[in-house]
């Protein structure tokens, strides 16, 4: 589709553009070039099937019936870890996963162009606690852990580990290594950064009174020391003002940094989960630094594949939705599911249910949700662009992560940085660009509604001008853009969230221990470790039942 | 040179005096005329001479040869001008125009297609003689054109004085002026041209030309235009040519969609292969090291017989292998299916690589290394891995602990690797890291090093995939080699102090070490 630029422009500023752009870039761009060749659709986390909760009387009475031992609803990692822990603890309970995308992975989704698998969402795993033990064996077990040094610490497949150069910043018009600003940045400020960082280093290191450390993953082992717990009625950036920091290159880093995990800046995280997420980051290996990460051109759906080829033989149903739980006869729970393909609704009648969906789908399906949780979920951009030139630029080659100091974005991933191939010179190159969508805390909705309404040309215009922000010219380049919008990102952690009693109520097994809930919804960070012992601590509370009875 | 020009005058003096006469107008034009096509007559044989000597090697030779054909070339077309008759004006400006097409096209020709043909020599003395021949039309054509005219010891005395001007002059400018400024390709069009003018010149002052005139200047236009447009198009080879980049001639490049790849050639017959800018081989001293890649490695494994050769698209190292009757297959991988062709068709690079691309037992793969040997299943007894320098990030990945292991798990029980690793006087570090990384991959690495002028001091490691059993001196070495015998092999164990042992990281893909090591010591030299 080729129209003028002054037509395309004022088409794109009549939409969201008009709201988005100017709050996002802080000026209307004049440098997006027209698109007359450029291949590509918009798509979306299964919005329309998973809102016909909204309206069940929309879907049709069930006409069939199955009999299965355990019913999981949700195939992101969650779902996808209670299943592999379900059968690798009782192999022969039947499961089955209901999942409302046509493939499992959640927000572990991947997909591919003609080069490349490229990921959709989650992208990296960095090195877990050696001390998480059920991690290492799912990792040793997936081929990526290969075995362990004499010392004890684990050896990580070289091929999965983050290879260099790994990150590079654009500052001051020049690419440096690493995404901490230090190229041309002033003493002050870098003494401030080094003074943070000593900070999280020490807390990194420290136990609580109780003898645990005072931050780890998964969360719920952090130390449950009252002063440190108390961090979470407080915002990080008042955390931070409290504390004297005021360098704009610090506060820029840290918001980058929760924006890229949490979705939203440091003003809307509360301190303890600010400060966790340096001083909870306790990997180590033999062959790799304590900072790398593990990664794959897919991303994170390499682990989400891992798990869902390690789960055994239950059957995974996707385009299924999970509308209706409720009692049945012989002590059993039924499920009531709609096929999105066929458009027909069965009745499961299971003995165990894990209801591995965000908090927003579980309260739908709970006959009497007891939580009062509020998660917070800021919508996420995430385009793949194929770009017919090398995205290079003054300074430090292209790299695995590529920011931008100053972006309201998050950057982009060279999806091929893990081949293990050469390249030729002017090769295209597959770039994810990664975008948390600004989110009022009072009114999450509102921004939902507008990246539900926004078209591909209006997400194209925010992406091909940051494109053309970092590299000058290359926008014009794009041959084709392939775009995501999440309505719902991850959860952010803000404030009395992790801590708050909600969060603890919300977890509680529902109609008399058959139902467990397992999602990072219920841990306030949506980090793959979070996910993974979500899963295990419902699959592992069913097989204990069992046990038990 | 000097012999040349005096060879070339004594025959053409005898072609002339043969020359029956005729009668024409306007002598001192004509006169003129002599003087301009002397110089681009001397010209062309000198081009063809030079050219043939940086192409060829050996200028002794290739100067005395094309001579020697030139000039009994130019005794055919003198004998040949009998057969010339009726409007010789019109034969003269029809001959002029050709002998500037062939004559401006003679150089670029050359160069073009040096690398495309299968025997260049024919085509050099095809053109030459062609050349030579039209050349010797041209003075008998204007002794009879001018017959009429001058009393003939006067037409003799002044045609061949002028004759002998311009060749003087020709003698002295090109090697002073047209060669440094201009270049063979620019100075051949150039003087192409002007044979074109001389054309234009006599069509437009002679009375007689009128009938034919409009069609003549057509031709004489699209003649000019024709070599204008060679200018142009040898602004690619002349740019390489002219010494900015390499101190020898590019006899010729070519940008493939993964390098570029340029051959240099000088009047001391020494080729030198240039990717991306860095030496590859300079034909004088690559058996030092193509020697001391292969025979170390090759000599105590008298059972070889798969081998795999990564990189190394110039068959060098295949040639020193096949030396080694025992061996059934030579497996290449080559990213470059331009750097094979090459290789293979190129008539010198076939002798200089003794047609070892060609050998039954060779099988080329144009393929990337590392992706070719992640899907590999065959087991080899020695892998020669000929890489690139590790000069960015991209090539860094073929000298990690990941990729040796990879490669490990593709030998044979008692296989062997050896592995090109840059210079340990330059870049120790560098060295030295690659020795570790294969230490860290599960090989027992054999370091050793070989004196390449071209290079310096250049390291090599060989690595056996279990604890060694490799001497020096484990069998017989080929007959015939110029560099290695078990006495050089056991010396190139020896590092001196200046390049022994340092400790080093070991290049992983998630640190990449070695492209760290091999910028800083590098860098200086503005390699890599």
């Amino acid at each position: 589709m080729h129209l003028p630029r002054r037509q395309f422009l004022t088409q794109a500023s009549a939409g969201l553009a008009s709201t988005l752009l100017a709050g996002l870039l802080g000026s209307v761009p004049g440098c997006v070039p027209a698109r007359s060749a450029m291949r590509g659709q918009l798509r979306g986390a299964g919005a329309k099937l998973g809102h016909l909760l909204r309206e069940p009387h929309k879907i049709p009475a069930p006409t069939h019936t199955q009999e299965v031992d355990v019913v999981i609803v949700g195939g992101g990692v969650s779902g996808l870890a209670a299943r592999r822990e379900l059968h690798r603890l009782a192999p022969s309970l039947r499961t089955l996963l209901l999942e409302l995308e046509p493939e499992v992975g959640g927000n572990a989704a991947a997909g591919h162009n003609a080069r490349t698998a490229y990921p959709w969402g989650a992208h990296y795993l960095p090195l877990p606690d050696e001390r998480d033990h059920d991690l290492l064996a799912f990792l040793e077990e997936a081929g990526i852990l290969t075995g362990y040094a004499p010392s004890g610490l684990p050896i990580y497949d070289e091929t999965a580990l983050c290879h260099d150069p790994a990150e590079r910043l654009l500052l001051h018009g020049h690419w440096q290594p690493g995404l901490v600003p230090e190229a041309g940045v002033p003493a002050a400020d870098r003494a401030e950064i080094a003074r943070f960082l000593a900070e999280v280093e020490r807390l990194r290191r420290t136990t609580g009174p109780d003898g645990r450390d005072l931050f780890r993953l998964p969360l719920d082992l952090s130390s449950a020391n009252t002063t440190v717990r108390q961090l979470d009625q407080q915002s990080m950036a008042d955390w931070l003002a409290a504390h004297g920091y005021r360098s704009e290159y610090l506060r820029w880093y840290l918001d980058y940094s929760y924006r890229d995990d949490f979705g939203v800046p440091a003003a809307q995280v509360s301190a303890w989960a600010g400060l966790h997420y340096f001083a909870a980051r306790k990997g180590r290996a033999h062959n790799a630094p304590a900072d790398a990460v593990l990664t794959w051109p897919s991303g994170n759906h390499h682990l989400a594949d891992n798990l869902r080829r390690l789960g055994g033989p239950g059957r995974i149903w996707p385009n299924a939705v999970a509308f209706g739980l409720q009692e049945g006869a012989d002590g059993r729970v039924e499920v009531l599911a709609y096929d999105g393909v066929t458009q027909q609704s069965t009745r499961i009648r299971t003995r165990q249910v894990v209801l591995a969906t965000p908090w927003h789908v579980s309260k739908h399906l709970l006959p009497a949700p007891t939580a009062a949780l509020a998660p917070l979920h800021a919508p996420w951009l995430v385009a793949n662009l194929t770009v017919d030139g090398y995205p290079g630029g003054p300074g430090q080659p292209l790299c695995w992560d590529n920011v931008r100091y100053g972006s309201p974005a998050l950057g982009y991933i060279d999806a091929e940085h893990q081949a293990l191939r050469g390249f030729e010179p002017d090769e295209p190159r597959s770039l994810t660009f990664y975008w948390a969508l600004p989110t009022d805390p009072g009114n999450p909705a509102a921004a939902r509604r507008h990246a539900y309404a926004s078209t591909y040309h209006d997400w194209l215009t925010l992406v091909l001008t940051e494109l053309d922000l970092m590299h000058p010219g290359l926008a014009a380049r794009v041959q084709a853009a392939e775009l995501w919008v999440w309505g719902h990102g991850m959860v952010a952690p803000t404030p009395g969230y992790v801590w708050g009693p909600a969060r603890q109520q919300a977890r509680q097994p529902h109609l008399g221990g058959r139902v467990h809930l397992a999602h990072t919804d219920l841990s306030g960070v949506s980090v793959f470790e979070e996910a993974f012992h979500q899963g295990l601590r419902a699959a592992r509370a069913i097989v204990q039942g069992a046990a038990a009875s | 040179m000097g012999e040349g020009s005096l060879l070339t005058r004594r025959r053409r003096a005898r072609a002339a005096a043969s020359a029956p006469a005729e009668g024409a107008p306007r002598p001192a034009l004509l006169l003129g005329s002599v003087a301009v096509i002397a110089t681009c007559g001397l010209l062309y044989e000198l081009i063809a001479g030079t050219l043939a000597s940086y192409l060829l090697g050996d200028s002794v030779t290739q100067f005395s040869t094309v001579i020697g054909v030139y000039l009994f070339s130019m005794g055919v077309g003198s004998w040949l001008s009998r057969y010339l008759g009726g409007q010789l004006l019109r034969w003269f400006i029809r001959l002029e125009i050709l002998v500037g097409l062939v004559g401006g096209a003679s150089a670029p020709l050359l160069f073009g297609l040096f690398a495309h043909v299968g025997s260049f020599r024919v085509l050099l003395y095809g053109l030459v003689g062609l050349l030579g021949a039209l050349v010797g039309l041209e003075i008998p054509l204007l002794l009879r054109i001018l017959q009429g005219r001058l009393a003939f010891k006067e037409l003799v005395a002044r045609v061949f004085t002028f004759d002998y001007v311009g060749s003087l002059l020709a003698a002295v400018i090109f090697p002073l002026v047209l060669v440094p400024r201009l270049g063979l390709v620019r100075t051949a069009l150039l003087f192409g041209a002007l044979n074109v003018v001389v054309a234009g010149v006599s069509l437009l002052s002679f009375d007689e030309t009128k009938p034919y005139r409009r069609r003549y200047l057509g031709a004489i236009a699209l003649a000019l235009l024709a070599l204008g447009a060679g200018v142009v198009g040898a602004e690619r080879i002349q740019r390489y040519a002219e010494g900015e980049v390499f101190q020898d001639t590019v006899i010729y490049a070519q940008s493939t969609p993964y390098q570029r790849l340029v051959l240099t050639g000088n009047h001391r017959g020494e080729l030198r292969l240039f990717l991306n800018g860095n030496l590859q081989f300079n034909s004088a001293d690559e058996y030092r090291y193509h020697e001391a890649l292969v025979h170390p490695a090759m000599q105590d494994r008298p059972r070889a017989r798969q081998i795999l050769v990564l990189g190394g698209g110039d068959g060098l190292a295949v040639r020193e292998l096949l030396k080694y009757p025992q061996v059934q297959r030579i497996r290449l991988i080559d990213l470059d299916p331009a750097m094979t062709k090459l290789f293979k068709s190129n008539q010198l690079l076939r002798e200089l690589n003794h047609n070892s691309l060609h050998s039954p037992k060779v099988e080329i793969h144009n393929a990337d290394a590392y992706a070719w040997l992640r899907q590999d299943t065959t087991r080899y007894d020695v892998v020669l891995v000929d890489f690139p320098d590790p000069g960015n990030y991209s090539i860094g990945k073929l000298y990690t602990t990941a990729f040796y292991q990879t490669l490990r798990q593709r030998l044979r029980p008692g296989g062997l690797v050896v592995v090109q690793a840059t210079s340990p006087y330059i870049a120790r570090r560098a060295y030295w890291c690659v020795v570790h990384t294969m230490a860290a991959s599960g090989f027992s690495p054999v370091p050793y090093h070989a004196y390449v002028p071209s290079f310096g001091e250049w390291g090599y490691v060989l690595a056996q995939a279990q604890p060694g059993t490799w001497r020096p001196d484990g069998g017989p070495l080929p007959a015939g080699l110029r560099y290695t015998t078990p006495k050089v092999i056991g010396q190139m164990r020896a590092f001196p102090p200046d390049m022994s042992e340092i400790p080093t990281d070991v290049n992983q893909l998630n640190n990449q070490a070695l492209v760290r090591y091999f910028e800083e010591e590098w860098g200086p030299y503005g390699n890599g």
